[in-house]
């Protein structure tokens, strides 16, 4: 009896534990973004959640981006997922910029992007390896060139 | 005793995970607080866009914050007068209206949030607010925080920055919520008044770039048109699109030139930084620049005047 006492009291301290120590929530990166983008101007925030895959799922986000401007990219990663994001930026079939420097295996939380022609870009999410992940990419504006 | 104790612990633990299930599901989620009344709901069916084409949807279409830097870097003096007065608020009264109208002083809110215009800044929250509370989105609009910054005069950058993150909140939750016609609706404000303080602008500046700037809406209208034509079966937005693609029409003689380059990478100040290349060419004669010009301002004012 007393056996069963003790398993009820830890799974009441489990449930109660587990109620405390919720998931970082989407709302919680947007602010730890915010942060890595340090005094920059905020735009626009994206939130990415992908299930893992092969090839590597993309989540992908038409923008449109200003002449003379200097945007700041940053991302952040949920540490309750394995995957570490990418973002990369594309004009048409063009890669202009990213988050990840595949021939040096850099990763960047903060990249900047100085515009010189108005139009649509768009953004391309993914995630390392093609594993499961949960992330925020942020725009923001550092200022008019 | 045992057997009590043992129902008590029971009870207790069944308790304690439905807590936690409804804690969890919905600590971040404020729009299941929400019923729509049925004030704003539509009465004819409006299209509902598919998760692809929301996935699709152009994103920072308009932002006052790019408008009013644009302005400010040029040395432009603050002008109240360039502004929708907040007393005209009161003359929205229909759900596209109001979303028309949070576009719009969304918009003068950035230009005065640029000049550090702190003490205009309180009375045109205060109408968003109301705006944002009619459409049942007032609760993703940081009201008290503002109000306090704005009072105090303090952090002037976290004025910007939670005023930009209440537009986005607001824009992401009734793209959630199946009222994504109200967010087009939004950036479409946003767009008309960052041109009408554009052409006011350049009624006083002879810059160059303020030409440029009303030069290249054509690419943004094409972009802006295509999200709202989604819902031209609306008889709001229908003629709303009459009106604006009078202004579309003009930017057919605006011609608009690229010549590609290679981005360049280089690191600044501990930033990797990505620099375009390209080159943006755009030409107009200063008559189609001047028939532009005036119509937006129609656009604008047949807009605020009901």
């Amino acid at each position: 009896m007393k056996r069963i006492l003790f398993a009820f009291i830890v799974v009441l301290v489990s449930v109660s534990f587990a109620k405390n120590a919720s998931a970082q929530s989407e709302e919680e990166l947007v602010q730890i973004c915010g942060m890595i983008a340090k005094d920059a101007t905020f735009l626009k925030d994206f939130r990415i959640k992908l299930d893992a895959g092969d090839p590597p799922p993309v989540q992908r986000v038409p923008v449109i981006l200003k002449k003379d401007v200097k945007y700041r990219f940053s991302v952040c990663n949920s540490k309750d997922f394995e995957g570490k994001v990418v973002l990369q930026l594309f004009d048409n079939n063009r890669m202009l910029a990213t988050t990840y420097v595949i021939a040096t295996g850099k990763d960047y939380p903060t990249i900047d992007w100085v515009c010189t022609k108005t139009g649509a870009y768009h953004l391309f999410f993914s995630f390392r390896d093609g594993k499961a992940g949960l992330a925020v990419g942020l725009l923001s504006m550092v200022e008019m060139m | 005793m045992s057997r009590r104790l043992l129902y008590i612990l029971l009870v207790l633990v069944v308790t304690a995970s439905v807590s936690s299930c409804k804690s969890c599901s919905n600590s971040d989620d404020l729009s299941q607080d929400l019923v729509v009344p049925d004030s704003i709901a539509f009465n004819d069916p409006v299209p509902v866009l598919g998760e692809t084409v929301i996935e699709e949807m152009m994103q920072n279409i308009a932002s006052p914050v790019e408008t009013a830097a644009l302005i400010k870097g040029l040395k432009v003096p603050f002008n109240k007068d360039f502004l929708l007065t907040t007393k005209a608020s009161e003359k929205f009264n229909t759900s596209f209206e109001k979303s028309l109208a949070l576009g719009i002083y969304g918009c003068d809110l950035g230009y005065l949030n640029m000049y550090e215009k702190s003490s205009f800044v309180i009375d045109y929250i205060q109408v968003i607010k109301r705006l944002a509370d009619d459409i049942q989105v007032g609760q993703f609009f940081d009201f008290s925080t503002l109000k306090r910054l704005a009072t105090n005069n303090e952090n002037l950058d976290s004025l910007v920055t939670i005023s930009q993150q209440s537009f986005s909140r607001i824009d992401n939750y009734l793209r959630e919520s199946n009222r994504p016609m109200l967010s087009a609706v939004i950036v479409a404000g946003l767009w008309v008044e960052g041109s009408y303080l554009t052409t006011r602008v350049a009624q006083v500046s002879n810059h160059k770039r303020i030409r440029e700037t009303l030069g290249e809406q054509k690419t943004i209208l094409i972009f802006l048109l295509k999200v709202l034509k989604v819902y031209e079966k609306d008889p709001s937005m229908a003629k709303f699109l009459t009106d604006i693609e009078k202004v579309k029409a003009l930017y057919d003689d605006v011609k608009i030139t690229y010549e590609v380059g290679e981005p360049e990478m280089v690191e600044e100040d501990g930033v990797i930084v990505f620099k375009q290349t390209d080159k943006q060419i755009v030409e107009m004669s200063d008559e189609t620049y001047q028939k532009i010009i005036d119509s937006i301002q129609k656009l604008r004012a047949d807009l605020t005047k009901f």
